[in-house]
């Protein structure tokens, strides 16, 4: 997928700020919620394949369908 | 076997398969779907414009509405969309229609099972004669709440009619499925998008969140008595007494089976012709005791007619957002798809109940928009033409929930910017409902001087801003004075609406990253990788500059349950 274009400025490091290779891991994502993919469309097999499920073999498809 | 062996080459379609209508569909080489015109034949279970007209001949011996009926115990189902046609009756615990299908004298007991095989049968010969080449395979649309019996005798039924289903997809999904094929330029767009499909006897609608083309059901809701057939009984009811005004000592054409048909088909008629005009004609010749009938009826007043029938469509659909836990801000899209859809003022009526930034596809309400009643078909063939050529056992696992049931981000991803007037503002990356593994880029500006510039991912999540209009002063002795004379005065005085938006709030900091010595004018390239343990991979680099920060948050420590 393309990379989003966001127009708002990022800030200005604050004064004083340090860490070790610049980077500092705070907190962690949240737990997730289990859901179901609907197994549809051209974009759900590209996922399935990821899985190695489905082999590419079939040749029409409305778009490109990796991403 | 190997690819190179190959399978058997299957001709696929797809068919959306309603109580009311069926249509089939294909894709052709260029990979657009395509409706086949229906030719309904002659035979004795019937669905579509054909079934309607005998019900008028022959309404003992028609058997309609009956798909929900498959593979159900006699005992759990509602006969009552039959009672202008053949009976459901029990046989051995499953359903059954006595029909009069032979010459003999005799009827024949016919299990819905059978009148399936002959239906599908049906479509899947003058699919073949369409294509010139035989059809053997298709993918079926059926409602989200379609047991797995229901299915597998539906499955059954097909093979006995010489079709492979290949897959059963969702009716509403297809319809998502069918738009986002024509549209691949936003078919990978993230957005909320609620789908109802709206037939003739029942109605269904769906909350998806569509994330990268990818679709995950929210909520779901069901309405089995709403549909167009509500819809024809209101213009039953105002025909018929229209009627006896007019004849004071006719009978009531609704008392009489066959009249009470002719009304029927003459009131779905009505109805769709006021789809597209402003007025329509009932002429019923003959419709009790020789007595013909004629009645004009405008678009105004059906609309008034039935205003609680619409008024329960756009309910339908609220329950929906709200089984979603979702504000309707959040909805970006409402596809109407199944034939009531064509009714101009559901689609109206949703418009004005959702805001205006969530738009509202249907014929009435965009022009671009596909005949509804096509929809389902449309995506199914779509479907179809995407999985014709797998092996069996490919598509079996790929809609295994080994692969399909994954973890859903249940907040968004996202960055922290200055907004003009120097605020911390929430920009997100990755919405929430997203499922995992995903991986985004964002370029974001660096401040104008360039420089030292902070990076810090966080959670958020979305928050309707309500403004209310200014109050207006009142002196406080008045205020009390009115609160106790006055009571319902207050709100009606402040006519004034308030002003209700989205706005993103930041959650918890996950991570900070500094980009040392951005240039004047340059841009930061983010990049996000949430893994299926939700651990994510952070890659921060000033646009064309070199080197870059790479980091790693790990995991939560437990990992909810689904809530679905
Ligand atoms: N142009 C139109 N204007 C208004 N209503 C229409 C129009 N065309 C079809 N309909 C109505 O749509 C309904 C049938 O919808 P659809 O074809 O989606 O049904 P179905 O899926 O077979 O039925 P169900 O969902 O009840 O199983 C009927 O009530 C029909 O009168
Ligand atoms: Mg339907």
């Amino acid at each position: 997928m393309a990379a989003t274009q966001v127009s708002l400025p990022l800030p200005a490091l604050p004064e004083g700020w340090a860490a070790e290779k610049d980077f500092k891991a705070i907190g962690h994502l949240s737990s997730a919620t289990q859901r179901n993919i609907e197994p549809v469309g051209p974009y759900f097999l590209a996922h399935a394949r990821r899985f190695g499920i489905v082999k590419k073999r079939h040749k029409r498809t409305f778009s490109e369908d990796e991403r | 076997m190997s690819e190179e062996e190959g399978i058997p080459s299957r001709t696929a379609i797809g068919i959306s398969f309603g109580n009311s209508y069926s249509s089939i569909a294909y894709t052709t080489g260029e990979g657009k779907a395509e409706v086949i015109a229906n030719e309904e034949g002659e035979g004795e279970e019937f669905n579509g414009t054909q079934a309607k007209a005998q019900l008028v001949r022959n309404p003992k011996n028609t058997v309609a509405y009956f798909r929900d009926f498959l593979g159900k115990d006699f005992k759990s189902i509602d006969p009552t969309p039959c009672h202008a046609s053949a009976h459901p009756i029990e046989h051995s615990s499953t359903v059954a229609f006595s029909i009069h299908d032979t010459d003999s004298e005799s009827p024949s007991t016919v299990t819905v099972a059978q009148i399936t095989t002959r239906h599908l049968k049906r479509l899947a010969s003058s699919a073949s004669d369409f294509l010139g080449k035989p059809v053997t395979a298709a993918v079926i649309t059926l409602p989200t709440d379609f047991s797995d019996a229901q299915k597998s005798a539906l499955s059954d039924a097909a093979k006995e009619a010489g079709v492979e289903v290949l897959q059963f997809i969702h009716e509403p999904v297809a319809a998502l499925l069918a738009y986002d094929a024509r549209n691949p330029e936003t078919a990978t767009k993230d957005r909320i998008v609620v789908i109802a499909d709206l037939g003739g006897i029942r109605s269904d609608v769906v909350v998806v969140a569509s994330r990268g083309g990818m679709y995950s059901v929210l909520a779901t809701a069901h309405d089995y008595d709403l549909g167009g057939s509500s819809l024809d009984e209101v213009l039953i009811e105002h025909a018929a007494k229209e009627f006896l005004k007019k004849n004071k000592s006719a009978k009531d054409p609704r008392e009489n089976e066959r009249s009470l048909a002719k009304l029927k088909l003459e009131a779905e008629a009505a109805k769709k012709a006021l789809s597209l005009g402003a007025s329509a004609n009932f002429s019923i010749e003959s419709l009790v005791d020789g007595i013909d009938f004629s009645l004009a009826i405008n678009r105004t007043r059906f609309e008034i007619l039935a205003s609680k029938v619409f008024a329960s469509f756009t309910r339908l659909v609220e329950s929906a957002v709200q089984k979603a836990d979702l504000d309707p801000l959040a909805i970006d899209e409402i596809i109407l798809s199944g034939g009531s859809s064509h009714t101009p003022k559901i689609a109206k009526g949703l418009q004005s109940h959702f805001p205006e930034s969530c738009a509202v596809i249907a014929p009435a309400t965009e022009s671009t928009a596909i005949n509804p009643s096509e929809l389902a078909a449309r995506g199914a063939a779509i479907q179809a033409s995407l999985i014709a050529e797998f092996e069996r056992e490919d598509i079996e696992q790929s809609t295994h929930p080994m692969v399909t049931v994954t973890p859903h981000l249940s907040s968004a991803i996202g960055v922290l910017c200055s907004s003009k007037s120097g605020e911390e503002v929430f920009q997100p990356l990755i919405e929430p409902e997203t499922p995992v593994p995903i991986r985004r880029t964002a370029q974001i500006p660096a401040p104008k001087e360039g420089g030292d510039v902070l990076v810090k991912l966080c959670e958020g999540v979305r928050e309707v801003k309500v403004t209310k209009p200014a109050p207006k002063s009142k002196t406080n002795g008045a205020t009390v004075a009115d609160a106790g004379s006055d009571s319902e005065d207050e709100g009606s005085d402040d006519e004034e609406e308030e002003t209700r938006e989205k706005v993103w709030k930041a959650g918890s900091v996950i991570a900070e990253a500094g980009v040392k010595g951005v240039k004047k004018g340059g841009k930061v390239e983010v990049q996000v990788n949430v893994s299926v343990d939700l651990s994510v991979t952070l890659v921060v680099r000033e646009v064309g500059g070199k080197g870059g920060v790479r980091g790693d948050i790990e995991k939560p420590e437990t990992v909810e349950n689904g809530r679905v």
